[in-house]
């Protein structure tokens, strides 16, 4: 036999008037409101006026944008500049991996086995870049990189090599820019790899290792497949968030050249929009970013999904 | 009844005001967009307001003027000078406030279109010459010659560089008034010259020289030679420009469209290359190469008068650091083109028009560029003032470095904007794509600059 108190319940909920109901139903919503309202006003709302601005041609301070129709789209992939800052973000997406992922992955290891005063000094150390501004540590560089008196190529003078234009040279101005960016990617990753690790009973290595595990085998096999789901994250991010420091460096030291070979296609968004005031051009590279990487982010969750039920 | 009619009386004058804020707040979707943009990027600058209400100048009532300038604001002489300026102003002014507001130089005309976009621009914009042209495009400028009386104008322009005023004269009218003019002249370092057994007393007046003098001052002094800064770090083309004049060439044609293809621009941008090819000039950006005449390392620097007092201050103590007029092609005369900035004024109503006016009259005075001049550096662009004991001969007398420049105030050529809303655009895919890659790293002059002459074209052709 039922229990009359349940029943009675149940009967209050299915019976409440229509108003209870409602506000029942809406108060989740109102809580999450602010929320919705500031994605709508300052991403959704702007992302829709990006979308229609792409297929205009507006200066900015016109009053009324006049219809191009697809001709933005059309601009960027006909004029070499576009495909061009593509390639780029390419090269620098790819390169820059290894310096989101393996290198403060070794590093967090190495600090996390050693614990210490040493390690934390250490940690600090390696934190400091993250908490400099980017455009004082640009101009930092700026200096060390000077090809005539930078302290680099005096450095490099010591063991026989001669003065470079780091930045000035096509050929190493886009590794030189992509290296100064990773110091800072590396110094929060490490951080990052850090925290992860902290989840880490370090009781079952003590374990392995009285089981006659070697360091390698121990890092292999416990500490790496921990530290699996941090590396798909991070690497990830460091497709969206190191663009800043990379936008940063870009417009400080070398303004996308020379030759374009520092160009991204952040830094012509901006080039098309606040040089040369080209709104529709610039929002039709917009889309096309936020396409591009809205498809590549969403393939590597699918990809990591599929891997993670196949694990399960 | 009496508080039904009260009542319908309350809803009228309410929906008067509602069709009034409507009616002045008829956004489109763009607008709604470029005032989120001003809101992010502009960092919220706004002017005083310019109120149709606002009293006229001169009389008891006060007014305010905003003023956007990238000298403003800056720790160095720049901005302490300007402040001087404002001060000075205010004292012979009590009835008008100037509002100062700051500005990286890079980003005066996007500060300036996101403020219009908003609604709110300055009254008066410090604009630089190679913006000029965009800014007469895109901008609600009002011409400066328009506002004041013809005779008001007449006497307050009387003494100023006439030569100048013409050449920056549009549609036969100044729009902008020339404010910060900078003309580029040989800075170099006396010390090295001396070193190179060359006389410093006698600098180089041509190309030729320059270049033989800097592969002597390299062979024999142990430093870097000249640095001819066509290679502009700000992307301007100035001195792109003027190298081209004074090898009697356009870099722009009568028609608004390239004409950096013609004989003449490409003899001077292979006269620049042979520079770099020679050894007498460093393949290095403009700031490095600044850097390095500063450091001492490199004889001589050909760029804008604007770096004078900062070369004055890296060079104390270190090197004797001396001026000479910008170089010529052989026997032409040398023609280089003016840069820095003009005054140009947005105030909407005609009471702010006024104020501005009156504040522009005052910086480009005698007393204005005294201390223009004697604070930030740039040049009297009213050149008596160089002679007269009441204003800058004694700064002349002891200061010979903007003696050169001011020398050949009469001899600048107007600078030379494209035609459309591309310019800028094809500025910098000019000297992106043609100046760097010849002048650094050896790319053929005639067919780098017949290429890109035809990529310029097709730019500027764009809707």
């Amino acid at each position: 036999m039922a229990n009359p108190s349940l029943i009675a319940g149940e009967r209050g909920v299915d019976h409440a008037p229509p108003v209870v109901r409602l506000r029942d139903r809406a108060r989740p919503w109102l809580y999450l409101a602010p929320l919705i309202v500031a994605l709508v006003v300052w991403v959704y709302g702007p992302l829709v006026f990006t979308g229609v601005l792409s297929f205009m041609s507006w200066n900015l301070t016109a009053p009324h944008p006049s219809w191009l129709g697809t001709a933005n789209y059309s601009r960027l992939v006909h004029e070499p500049q576009f495909p061009h800052a593509a390639r780029n973000t390419l090269v620098y997406a790819v390169v820059m991996l290894p310096f989101a992922t393996v290198v403060p992955m070794a590093l967090a290891i190495a600090l996390w086995k050693r614990p210490g005063r040493v390690s934390t000094v250490y940690r600090t150390l390696l934190f400091l870049p993250v908490v400099l501004a980017p455009i004082a540590t640009a101009i930092t560089w700026q200096f060390l990189l000077d090809p005539l008196s930078g302290l680099v190529n005096v450095v490099a003078g010591w063991f026989g090599v001669g003065a470079h234009n780091w930045l000035g040279d096509p050929s190493s101005a886009l590794y030189s820019v992509l290296l100064i960016t990773s110091v800072k990617v590396v110094a929060l990753n490490v951080l990052l790899f850090g925290a992860a690790l902290a989840n880490l009973e370090r009781g079952l290595l003590e374990a392995a290792a009285l089981d006659g595990a070697t360091e390698w085998e121990i890092t292999r096999h416990i500490v790496l497949p921990h530290l699996r789901r941090t590396v798909v994250l991070l690497g990830m991010l460091s497709l969206v968030v190191v663009w800043p420091w990379i936008f940063a460096n870009v417009a400080v030291l070398t303004q996308g050249g020379p030759a374009g070979s520092t160009d991204n296609v952040y830094y012509r968004l901006f080039t098309y929009a606040f040089t040369f005031f080209d709104a529709g051009t610039a929002s039709a590279a917009a889309v096309v970013i936020t396409g591009a990487l809205a498809l590549v982010l969403g393939l590597g969750l699918l990809v990591a999904g599929r891997r993670r039920r196949a694990i399960a | 009844m009496i508080v039904k009619r009260r009542s319908v009386k309350r809803r009228s004058v309410e929906r008067r005001n509602v069709d009034r804020v409507a009616g002045r707040r008829r956004w489109s979707p763009a607008a709604a967009v470029a005032l989120i943009t001003a809101a992010a990027l502009a960092a919220c600058g706004s002017s005083s307001g310019s109120a149709a209400t606002a009293p006229a100048a001169g009389s008891d009532q006060k007014i305010s003027v905003s003023f956007l300038s990238y000298n403003y604001g800056t720790p160095d002489i720049g901005g302490k000078g300007t402040q001087a300026l404002i001060d000075a102003f205010e004292k012979a002014h009590p009835n008008i406030t100037v509002k100062p507001q700051g500005v990286a130089v890079a980003d005066v005309l996007t500060r300036l279109q996101t403020d219009t976009a908003a609604g709110s621009p300055p009254d008066v914009a410090q604009i630089g010459w190679s913006k000029m042209a965009a800014a007469y495009q895109l901008l609600p400028i009002v011409p400066v010659q328009d506002i004041p009386t013809r005779a008001d104008w007449n006497a307050a322009m009387a003494g100023f560089s006439q030569h100048l005023l013409s050449a920056v004269e549009v549609d036969g009218k100044v729009k902008a008034v020339p404010y910060t003019i900078s003309i580029p002249v040989i800075f170099y370092n006396a010390d090295l010259f001396r070193k190179a057994g060359l006389d410093p007393t006698r600098p180089p007046t041509t190309v030729d020289e320059v270049k033989k003098d800097a592969l002597a001052i390299k062979e024999k002094a142990g430093a870097q030679g000249v640095y001819f800064a066509v290679v502009d770090s700000g992307k301007s083309d100035y001195l792109t420009q003027s190298v081209i004049a004074s090898n009697g060439g356009r870099e722009v044609g009568p028609d608004g469209l390239p004409a950096f293809d013609q004989p003449a621009a490409v003899g001077a941008l292979a006269a620049m290359q042979d520079l770099t090819t020679s050894g007498a000039q460093p393949a290095i950006t403009a700031t490095n190469a600044v850097a390095a005449f500063g450091a001492g390392k490199l004889g001589m620097l050909i760029g804008s008068t604007a770096v004078t007092a900062s070369l004055q201050k890296a060079s104390t103590g270190k090197f004797e650091l001396r001026t000479a007029g910008f170089p010529s092609f052989g026997s032409r005369p040398a023609a280089p083109t003016y840069s820095g900035a003009g005054l140009a004024v947005l105030a909407k109503d005609k009471a702010h028009q006024q104020a501005a006016w009156e504040f522009i009259k005052f910086l480009t005075s005698a007393e204005g560029f005294t201390i223009i001049t004697s604070k930030i550096g740039y040049l009297p662009l009213r050149p008596s003032l160089a002679t007269d004991p009441k204003y800058l001969a004694p700064y002349f007398a002891a200061n010979k470095l903007l003696s050169p420049a001011l020398a050949q105030l009469d001899d600048v050529s107007p600078y030379q904007s494209y035609t459309g809303k591309r310019a800028s655009q094809a500025v910098v895919a000019l000297q992106d794509d043609a100046v760097e890659p010849i002048v650094l790293r050896g790319a053929n002059p005639a067919s780098t600059l017949s290429s890109v002459a035809g990529q310029v074209r097709g730019v500027l052709g764009q809707k």
